[in-house]
């Protein structure tokens, strides 16, 4: 069995104001982003700024584009013919949706992992070394490591260490979202977005998650939506209020949950509606 | 009243009447296989020999050697015209006997009718002889001759063995060594024509060729001298053969294939024979108009134009189904294209033959010939009808099965795994081949079982564009470039009817016709079992994703 420590996870030590961040700290700026599907405005003007190295959640109501606009930052919404976006998201100064990006070198530096565990049936191995094999990486030996090294960063490896040639189909939904993780930092991407990666999960796994998270955060910049709030509070440095595709508020998330700033996120994080 | 509400409420008559449609369908195949197996599967069995004796209405003494082939039973006034006496029964019974020996009586059958049997029995010592041409002979054994020597009628297998020994080897010489002699002469004359058409026919290249065919030519001659000493060596024997006549016919060795005393074999023996009956059916090549011998140009002509059906057939189909699936806009325009698909379904087979005559034969194949066979003009290369246009008249009868159900895989396939390849840096181009296709390939699979069960059964469009009644050679053999496409080939369905409803013997060819059905059946159950036990892998690899 897995060794679950009980304890609550702290936000970070030392707190940063969001408004004022450096250059150097920025992993993400989105300015003035509108995303419209078809005649319906999802996001209205949104601007933030994401630091680097550091938990940034995302919550709010269903339906408010929270996971919209998580998805604008891989570019996943390309995939939906009927979204039109404005504005820009910087990631090193660049926007991503300039003509020139490649799409998919962009998603290899903005990973993403979903709701629901989603592996790939193949073995277990084949599934972390997806991402490499697609830049064309050979060399058993480097795949190996950096399948060790991923399972590992992951907290999968002692458990699946000894069958990492069996189907990942048979692991279960814990492991497998692990896996996701595991395969998704194979590549070592700069940014992690986890959509909603523990709503699908019992208790227990979504503890072994939330504690991955926090390690997480040592090297990748994770950006998380959660309808969850304890879990906001729990995992995250800076917490994003969305509502009806409005950033409502966007503060440290010791602020937030004690402090609101606006009505709508103490009417929310109190319990009033959503 | 209420009772019979509560049982239509409770469902039962739902029961009954699916469980009632899947006996129905079942006891279907079942017959169907059935009756082919129980008409076929005799033919191979061996028969017992019956000498029937009979007296015919003037008084004159009959003697009739065969097997019984079919009794009927037909009413007594058909017979009142004869004279026949049927001592004032209703009905009587007539038999129809093969009675061979087609030297003597042009007809292989006779029908005699039971009145006039005076007696019957099942002589030990009458012989079958199956002969290579003229069909079998029934007899008694008088003599064998070796060399003009008469010897013991005990040295005749080794005899037999040794002539079919001989057989072999001149089949050999004829097809193989002479074979590629033809061949080699063919392929000079074309090069040769080819040189004088671009104009660079020299006198030396011109006396290169003659020496070439010189050498060839005396090869031929080395051989034509083996073959004729084959041959001669091959007439050595011969037997004396009492027709049931009285008749004494000589029989040369070089004719018999074998020879049975039926009426002696044990049910051991009659077993075995069964099966190395079977066994010949399967390999041999077809004789006498191909009403008897084997099958095996026409099992080797169906399996291959099949198979090469499928490798046309799948990517094709495969790639068709990617592009309406994964590329092209959700529009109108995909819309019609996809009803086009699923028309093209509809269309009569013969339709297709048409066109595969019109298009692939006459322009694809007669354009192939202008470009790169001018020098084997007038003959055609690929302008007639060949194994080749046969396989892509079925393949493109069969694509729409593979397009539907490719893309019905596609449609199934979780966006989750799309979406989790493409977040990992994956170009659509390569989550299709890395994910979506290998998810999708038991789809593919069960598209290519459906093309397969329907191209491997088509018989009309193959009329026009490849088979023949009998193909001198397979579209495989030892001469470069060994696959020879444009060539044409025997198919097990056109043999049926070519052996059922064309042929000089149809009442000899009866059996022939059932057992040839249940070996397309079986041909074509094995070929849909080897794709599904390979669908069946796939989707045991994929299972869990089906939730």
């Amino acid at each position: 069995m897995i060794d679950i420590k009980p304890e609550i996870f702290m936000p970070n030590e030392e707190i940063i104001d969001i408004n004022n961040l450096t250059n150097e700290q920025v992993a993400l700026e989105i300015n003035n982003l509108n995303l419209h599907y078809g005649d319906k405005q999802a996001l209205n003007n949104i601007s933030m700024k994401i630091p680097k190295g550091q938990v940034t959640a995302f919550i709010g109501p269903s339906g408010c584009g929270k996971s919209t606009l998580l998805r604008c930052i891989n570019r996943m919404n390309d995939l939906i013919d009927i979204c039109n976006i404005d504005g820009e998201i910087n990631l090193h100064g660049e926007n991503i949706y300039n003509k020139h990006i490649n799409v998919a070198e962009l998603r290899r530096k903005v990973g993403m992992v979903f709701q629901r565990p989603n592996p790939f049936p193949k073995s277990i191995y084949e599934n972390v070394v997806y991402g490499l094999r697609l830049i064309g990486q050979k060399n058993r030996r480097v795949l190996d490591e950096a399948c060790e090294r991923a399972l590992k960063a992951a907290a999968l490896w002692d458990e699946v260490k000894d069958r990492i040639h069996d189907s990942a189909l048979g692991l279960s939904g814990g492991q497998q979202q692990r896996l996701v993780i595991a395969r998704a930092i194979a590549i070592e991407p700069e940014v992690l977005l986890l959509d909603e990666p523990t709503s699908a999960l019992d208790p227990i796994s979504t503890l072994v998650i939330e504690e991955l998270i926090n390690d997480l955060k040592e090297k990748y910049t994770v950006v998380i939506v959660t309808h969850n709030m304890q879990q906001a509070a729990r995992v995250s440095d800076q917490t994003a209020f969305m509502y009806m595709g409005d950033l409502i508020e966007y503060s440290d998330t010791n602020t937030l949950f004690t402090t609101p700033a606006k009505k709508k996120t103490e009417d929310y994080i109190t319990g009033r509606y959503g | 009243m209420n009772i019979m509400n509560n049982w239509f409420k409770s469902g039962s008559p739902w029961v009954w009447l699916s469980a009632a449609g899947v006996s129905i369908s079942l006891i279907s195949v079942l017959g169907l296989l059935w009756l082919i197996a129980s008409r076929g599967l005799p033919f191979f069995w061996p028969a017992q020999i019956h000498q029937f004796e009979l007296v015919d209405p003037n008084g004159i003494k009959l003697t009739v050697i065969g097997e019984v082939y079919d009794v009927e039973t037909i009413p007594a006034t058909q017979l009142s015209h004869t004279g026949i006496d049927t001592k004032g029964a209703e009905t009587v019974e007539r038999y129809l006997i093969k009675t061979g020996n087609r030297e003597l009586v042009s007809l292989d059958f006779r029908w005699i009718v039971e009145p006039l049997i005076v007696n019957r029995s099942t002589p030990d010592k009458v012989a079958v002889i199956e002969r290579r041409t003229n069909g079998n002979f029934y007899g008694f054994i008088e003599d064998v001759y070796m060399d003009g020597k008469a010897v013991t009628i005990d040295e005749l297998d080794t005899f037999i063995d040794r002539v079919n020994d001989l057989q072999d080897d001149i089949i050999d010489l004829q097809k193989t060594d002479i074979g590629a002699i033809n061949y080699d002469l063919e392929r000079i004359r074309l090069e040769q024509r080819k040189a004088e058409l671009a104009g660079n026919l020299t006198a030396a290249l011109k006396a290169n060729f003659a020496e070439q065919g010189k050498a060839l030519n005396d090869q031929y001659l080395l051989l034509e001298q083996r073959l004729d000493e084959l041959r001669q060596q091959v007439s050595r024997d011969k037997i004396t053969v009492k027709a049931m006549g009285g008749e004494l016919v000589d029989i040369n060795l070089e004719q018999v294939i074998n020879i049975h005393f039926n009426n002696q074999l044990t049910v051991i023996e009659k077993t075995g024979m069964f099966f190395s009956q079977i066994a010949s059916f399967i390999y041999q090549d077809p004789r006498e108009a191909n009403t008897e011998g084997g099958v095996f140009p026409a099992i080797f002509g169906t399996v291959l134009m099949v198979l090469l059906m499928t490798v046309i057939v799948a990517p094709l189909g495969v790639v068709a189904a990617v592009y309406l699936h994964e590329y092209a806009g959700n529009n109108g325009f995909t819309k019609l294209l996809r009803i086009a698909v699923i028309n093209l379904a509809g269309v009569p087979s013969i339709v297709y033959g048409v066109f595969g005559l019109g298009f692939f034969v006459y322009m694809v194949g007669g354009s192939l010939d202008q470009i790169f066979y001018p020098e084997s003009l007038p003959n055609p290369t690929f302008g007639s009808p060949g194994v080749l246009w046969s396989a892509l008249t079925l393949a493109i009868l069969t694509l729409p099965v593979v397009i539907v159900s490719t893309e019905e895989g596609l449609s199934r396939i979780p966006s989750s795994m799309r979406h989790g390849s493409l977040a990992l840096g994956a170009t659509q181009a390569e989550t299709l081949w890395r994910i979506i296709i290998p998810l999708a390939s038991p789809a593919i699979m069960t598209g290519i079982i459906l093309a397969i069960a329907r191209a491997a059964g088509e018989v009309a469009p193959l009329m026009l564009v490849g088979v023949v009644k009998m193909a001198p050679t397979l579209p495989i053999d030892g001469n470069f470039p060994f696959l020879h496409l444009e060539r044409k080939f025997m198919h097990l369905g056109f043999h049926i009817y070519d052996v059922g409803f064309q042929s000089p013997n149809v009442e000899a060819a009866r059996p022939l016709v059932y057992a040839t059905a249940l070996l397309l059946v079986t041909i074509i159950v094995s070929l849909n079992m080897t794709a599904v036990s390979i669908r069946n892998r796939l989707r045991e690899k994929y299972r869990s994703l089906e939730h």
